[in-house]
């Protein structure tokens, strides 16, 4: 701790009851009244006092937090270490109002009574309402000696750093992936396999396993005839979050959401429910940091993927269509992109995807009641004829999107996409013409 | 006036009540005189008044000693016999208005104040108050004694030499200070 502030020096009580001290008796002698005697004895007292208990020692404070990486909604506690604080007896701590942080207590501003030299400073609770990355700001902190005489600094202390993770929103699908192509996994795949939905009865062939005979059938028609499943296989998941602007404003988890907040959590809680499902899943972020991470599976592949999503950096990037255009999209793979639907370059990959053959599901993520944030001087009348037309181009693109056959779902929670996934499984196993 | 109002507005309750205690001690003190014979006129009043409210905005301010000694200075002009109980009064007043400005200082504003932390101040404050009354009876006591030779004398050097040591020390390198 460099700072200049990082010294003991005397308080505005100490001098003010030495001046007042010092002058009264002085005042009483020259005058001879002995009432300013009387006045100034509790101000010798305490003056006297405070000058006994100069600090000799410098004390050193390091703020930590138990957890660096957490989920929205979840809390930790920043706590102080202070070394060489015998002469302290009183400790403040003034924490940053970072936004998106609830701290407790209120302000994050607490003091306490140093229990002795080892004993612990006062805590501070800290809880992130949304992801993302959040910087907490500097604290600052102080120490007061006995009798108040001497303070140390406030000594401002370098803010942390907190990656939020977005929320694991309940979500669950009991749909099928529409082009399973793995080797295992949990989706019915369309061709026969030792699985365990049954597919049919047929005829005994050379090869099947005995435990497959089903005997009833057997018995009664008089040949061996065999119970034959689908297969169970794996798939692909590309999730393509767009990024290029947060539309509305992020009340936190507990608030409004804003429409990369539903991007992130819905993506945050569809991989998920993938990753444990034993897919492979894969992410491009459309935005200023074009963050990719590639396909995987796992609970380690799971946490890269909330990571990243967390810290996932908003804005334009300079060739969107280049860009967005090489997502390296392969056959098996589902393509979930979720997007407001405002820029025109995410319409035209999900309506190149979807021409390809590829199966692609767009969540819209644009909040229903969103409104433009206007800049100053800017006329509200002409902002809001211009969020008008915009949200009109924006039908018109839905409704292309639609007429191609690329199914548009607003985020709704668990069971958004089962119905979609399941017309796009269904789709999947019919005849197509696909444009190369 | 709206900034000033909104610190206001964000003070916390237990702060509010050590910044109106700043406002009243001085008041108090400088209005004791009145039973001693002695009542202020009201632009000592309103000045006192005008002083005492800066303090309370600011307790760690240099106004705080100019409070305490235009109290003192009052005293001082207004009595030729100090030793009117009422004193013991205006000891008591600028005491609370003191420590009060000392509780309030340990912290911002917006934070309340630890009630721990205030029971050590009462405490505290009791203890230096006992030398009150007790300086006070003593000199009641020695009033109608004839003055020893060279008191006075002795006590100025006692008072010059306390002064001097603790200019001293408070000018001296504290821990953690560049002393280059």
């Amino acid at each position: 701790m460099t700072s200049p502030d990082a010294r003991w020096r005397p308080t505005a009580a100490l001098g003010r009851a030495l001046v007042t001290a010092a002058v009264a008796v002085a005042a009483a002698l020259l005058f001879g009244d002995p009432s300013l005697v009387v006045i100034a004895v509790p101000f010798v007292a305490l003056s006297t006092l405070g000058l006994l208990h100069r600090p000799t020692r410098v004390p050193t404070c390091q703020a930590r937090l138990d957890h660096v990486a957490l989920h929205e909604g979840q809390g930790t506690t920043s706590r102080l270490s202070v070394t060489d604080a015998d002469d302290a007896e009183y400790l403040t701590r003034s924490h940053g109002r970072p936004p998106y942080v609830a701290v407790r207590p209120q302000r994050g501003q607490v003091g306490a009574l140093l229990a002795g030299p080892d004993g612990p400073a006062p805590t501070i609770e800290l809880s992130p309402r949304r992801w993302g990355r959040r910087y907490l700001g500097d604290e600052k902190v102080a120490l007061v000696t006995p009798w108040a005489g001497y303070r140390f600094g406030p000594v401002s202390l370098a803010g942390q750093q907190l990656r939020v993770l977005p929320t694991t929103a309940a979500y669950d699908s009991r749909a099928d992936a529409p082009q399973p192509v793995g080797l295992v996994g949990a989706h019915r795949s369309q061709r026969p396999g030792g699985g365990t939905e049954l597919a049919g009865i047929r005829p005994f062939m050379a090869g099947d396993r005995l435990r497959r005979v089903n005997w009833r059938v057997s018995l009664r028609t008089g040949d061996l005839h065999v119970v034959s499943t689908r297969a169970e296989e794996d798939t692909g998941v590309l999730l393509v979050v767009d990024a290029l602007a947060d539309h509305g404003a992020s009340g936190g988890v507990d608030g409004t959401p804003s429409s990369l907040d539903l991007s992130v959590r819905a993506a945050s809680a569809i991989a998920e429910h993938h990753v444990r499902s034993g897919d492979r899943v894969a992410l491009r972020v459309v935005g200023r940091g074009r963050e990719l991470v590639g396909f995987g599976t796992g609970a380690r592949h799971l946490r890269r993927l909330q990571h990243t999503l967390a810290g996932l950096r908003v804005g334009d990037v300079a060739e969107a269509d280049a860009g967005v255009l090489q997502l390296g999209v392969t056959a098996g793979t589902v393509v979930v992109v979720l997007s407001p639907m405002l820029a025109e370059s995410i319409g035209a990959v999900a309506a190149t995807l979807t021409r390809r053959g590829v199966p692609v599901l767009v969540v819209d993520t644009l909040p229903p009641d969103v409104r433009p944030a206007l800049v100053t001087e800017t006329d509200p009348e002409v902002a809001a004829l211009a969020w008008r037309m915009r949200s009109l181009e924006r039908a018109a693109v839905l409704r292309r999107l639609a007429s191609l056959g690329c199914p548009v779902v607003a985020w709704r929670g668990p069971g958004t996409i089962d119905d979609v996934l399941r017309r796009l499984a269904r789709r999947a196993g019919q005849p197509r013409v696909v444009a190369r | 006036m709206n900034a000033a109002l909104t610190s206001v507005a964000e003070l916390s309750r237990s702060q509010l009540v050590l910044r109106a205690l700043i406002v009243l001690g001085p008041m108090i003190a400088v209005l004791a005189a009145g039973p001693a014979g002695h009542w202020p006129p009201w632009w000592v009043a309103a000045g006192m008044l005008a002083l005492a409210g800066v303090f309370a905005a600011v307790p760690e301010s240099p106004v705080g000693g100019g409070v305490m000694l235009a109290v003192l200075g009052w005293w001082a002009v207004a009595l030729d016999d100090g030793l009117h109980p009422a004193v013991l009064v205006a000891a008591v007043a600028l005491l609370v208005t003191h420590l009060a400005s000392v509780l309030a200082s340990y912290g911002p504003g917006e934070m309340p104040v630890e009630r721990a932390l205030v029971w050590l101040w009462v405490r505290r404050g009791a203890v230096v108050l006992l030398g009150v009354p007790l300086v006070w009876g003593l000199a009641v006591l020695l009033r109608d004694q004839p003055d020893q030779p060279g008191v006075w004398v002795v006590g100025l050097v006692a008072g010059l030499v306390t002064t001097v040591v603790a200019a001293v020390v408070l000018t001296a390198p504290q821990p953690g200070e560049d002393r280059g």
